[in-house]
């Protein structure tokens, strides 16, 4: 199990935001997390990521406590939001140190990303711009393509298709579902055409609890539609 | 027009977010302002007093006329460094049925409204008004108050041009700053005298009164050139500092401490990068001289290091101080990103000696130059080195581990108080009465020497535990930092 989740709480006040009695992700699945707003997605991710303190429960990689220690970060790599990167860097300086701390050499680094020219459409290497002088769309470029880099064993990205132009959208579940190797992913999005396309399991969440956990077929497009409109 | 601007000003500042914080940071600013204000009136009623007193012998008109130049030079420089560029706040209007040269005019107006344009008001019109009007008459006063009022103009808009251009920059004040003191010790030594030109030019002014409209018209030039520019390139991207290209580098000098060495080449290019932690590094430059306000030779001859260690702590640390007092919170913006990354905290905690001791030893190496006043000060400084890297930086990292407050780094760093809590304050009492404390017991003795030795020897045992003190602060760090990343989430 590349994921087990035991009786995870975060309680903000008298608000429960997560609420997961168990959960197991097995390595090689792609898992798509759809709810809407508040529904505690974010604060679940970053649980995952060892960012904040459960109140109950814990969260197991491979068998190992999150919090207690860092060895998930060895075949993790992750992209929440802005946050991540380091916006005072050029986008190849960033590559570089996210590189280093992956022991890849700036040459690895630099033939890694000759692959990625076309998901970058020319406007992310040798700009001469800072990250934070980028547009939102591209600073997510970059933040997936280095989550991307560290060849993960699992990849966490919370709503990797938003701000993204229509094509970008298109390679990146082009990226998503071909990259090589037995990659766990777990995305969260609230576009419902890709997560389902993307994914082969589904999990639905409402006010912190998990509704429905579920394979996905060709029905599953209409089941989730018919949910939210609800 | 001009005034409803203004009230969308003033509506911008009572209802801005982080009102609490902006209002404090103003009051605190109107004391300062009044302080300074104050003093200036004082030194301007005074002036006719002192003078003959600073510059003795010397004709007192003469002495008048040599510091009016010398104080705009100076006045030149601040402004480089302090004067804001009024700006932004007119995004919102340049679309509209607002002809461009209202927004312009009301750009110059507001420009105006700086305590810079006040203080040589303060200081030297009572003088004028005074002494001037009874050995020139009216007429030269009146030209005097003219000269000096369009001088002061004339810098405001310089400055304000100069920027807009984006031709400003802190080693540009620095090199102003040493360039006078050039022309002060060319004075000193009689080879150039810039206070004779200064005098030629006034005295020429209370002769024939007219040629003060020189200075009217300088101003009015620079003004005139300033809203043109204005006019030409009155586009939000232009306005702003201008967009250089910019380059990816690589420190090599740290690559040979390995992953420590690459944290802490992202925290040189952090401090780079950005305004508040550069000018908080560099105020370490400016203080180098404060060891001339506590080095007296008195002190010195009786070895009386009790009274001058404050400030050796204080040149020798002060970067460490000034930055280590945010410390994480200069990284608040992708803290989550560091601790979801690969980076051990050991390493992380490593690099921060690191960049503290580099720039200690900078600094320390730089203050050498008080060996001129007494080699014993060189004993001083390297017993103050040595305390505050071996014990300031484990003390400043620890008080870092409850810092929770975000900080905007890209607001510049003059009168900010964003970020700013109880332990800023707190902080810097220990880490300066410490070794005050330990060497107060020889100092008392008479044993002022055997204090430095002591007060090195803590910095030197603390230095051995280094390894010890990381452990510590890493696990400090590690149960604090869900508190922390949340902070600055904020």
């Amino acid at each position: 199990m590349i994921l087990e989740v035991k009786n995870l709480k975060k309680v903000y006040g008298d608000k429960t935001v997560v609420n997961i009695d168990h959960l197991q992700i097995a390595q090689g699945e792609t898992v798509g997390l759809v709810g809407n707003n508040g529904a505690g997605k974010t604060t679940f991710f970053r649980m995952l990521l060892d960012l904040i303190r459960p109140s109950e429960g814990e969260v197991l990689s491979k068998g190992e406590n999150v919090m207690q220690s860092d060895n998930w970060k060895n075949y993790t790599a992750s992209f929440l939001d802005e946050g991540f990167l380091i916006d005072y860097l050029t986008p190849e300086e960033y590559f570089t140190f996210i590189g280093s701390l992956n022991n890849l050499s700036v040459a690895d680094v630099a033939a890694y990303l000759t692959q990625y020219n076309e998901f970058f459409n020319g406007e992310i290497l040798n700009s001469g711009k800072y990250i934070r002088d980028f547009s939102k769309g591209n600073q997510n470029k970059v933040g997936i393509a280095a989550a991307l880099m560290q060849k993960p064993e699992l990849l966490i990205l919370d709503e990797p298709f938003a701000n993204l132009d229509p094509t970008t959208q298109i390679r990146l579940k082009k990226l998503l579902k071909e990259f090589p190797g037995n990659m766990t992913t777990f995305i969260s999005s609230h576009d419902l055409n890709h997560v389902t396309d993307v994914c082969k399991r589904i999990i639905l969440v409402e006010k912190g609890r998990v509704i429905k956990d579920f394979r996905t077929d060709e029905n599953t497009l209409k089941e989730l539609e018919s949910y939210f409109s609800a | 027009m001009l005034s409803t601007f203004l009230s969308h000003q003033r509506k911008s500042f009572w209802r801005s977010r982080n009102r609490g914080g902006s209002i404090a940071a103003q009051v605190v600013l109107g004391f300062f302002m009044l302080y300074f204000l104050t003093v200036a009136v004082g030194i301007g009623f005074t002036m006719a007093m002192f003078l003959p007193e600073v510059f003795k012998g010397q004709d007192i008109f003469k002495s008048f006329n040599g510091i009016i130049l010398y104080y705009f030079a100076i006045d030149f420089l601040m402004r480089l460094q302090l004067q804001e560029l009024p700006t932004l706040s007119i995004i919102p209007y340049l679309h509209l049925k607002i002809k461009k040269s209202k927004i312009i005019s009301f750009l110059n107006i507001k420009a105006l409204f700086s305590a810079f344009n006040l203080w040589p008001l303060f200081l030297f019109l009572p003088f004028i008004f005074t002494e001037v009007r009874v050995e020139y008459g009216a007429f030269a006063t009146i030209m005097y108050v003219v000269s000096v009022i369009s001088i002061t103009i004339f810098n405001n808009y310089f400055i304000l041009y100069l920027k807009r251009k984006s031709i400003t920059n802190v080693i540009y004040t620095l090199c102003g700053l040493v360039i006078i003191a050039a022309f002060a010790a060319l004075e000193y030594f009689k080879v150039i005298s810039l206070m004779a030109a200064s005098d030629y030019v006034f005295r020429a002014v209370a002769q024939y009164p007219y040629l003060g409209f020189g200075f009217t018209l300088a101003a009015l030039a620079i003004f005139k050139l300033n809203s043109t520019f204005l006019a030409s390139n009155l586009y939000v991207e232009e306005l702003g500092s201008k967009q250089e290209k910019k380059v990816s580098t690589d420190y090599a000098f740290l690559n040979r401490f390995g992953k420590v060495g690459v944290l802490a080449a992202l925290e040189l290019k952090l401090i780079l990068r950005h305004k508040r932690p550069r000018s908080s590094v560099l105020m370490a430059f400016f203080f180098l001289f404060y060891g001339f306000i506590f080095y007296k030779q008195p002190l010195i001859d009786s070895d009386s290091f009790g009274k001058m260690i404050f400030a050796a702590i204080f040149m020798t640390g002060i970067s460490i101080i000034t930055y280590g007092q945010f410390m994480f919170g200069w990284q608040s913006a992708h803290f989550d990103g560091l601790l979801s990354n690969k980076i051990d905290l050991k390493d992380y905690i490593k690099a921060k000696f690191l960049l503290f001791t580099i720039a200690s030893t900078i600094i320390t190496l730089l203050a050498s130059f008080y060996v001129f006043l007494s080699p014993k000060l060189l004993l001083l400084h390297l017993a103050a080195y040595l305390c505050n890297i071996g014990f300031g930086t484990v003390m400043i990292l620890y008080f870092a581990t409850m810092n929770y407050k975000r900080l905007d780094i890209t607001k510049s760093a003059s009168f900010n108080w964003q970020g700013v809590g109880a332990t800023q304050w707190i902080l810097g009492f220990p880490f300066i009465l410490v070794p005050m404390l330990i060497y107060m017991p020889f100092g008392l003795l008479d044993m002022p020497y055997w204090g430095l030795f002591a007060v090195s020897l803590i910095g030197i045992i603390m230095l051995l535990m280094r390894g010890f003190w990381v452990n510590f602060i890493v696990k400090r760090l590690e149960q604090q930092r869900y508190k922390i990343a949340e902070g600055f989430r904020e």
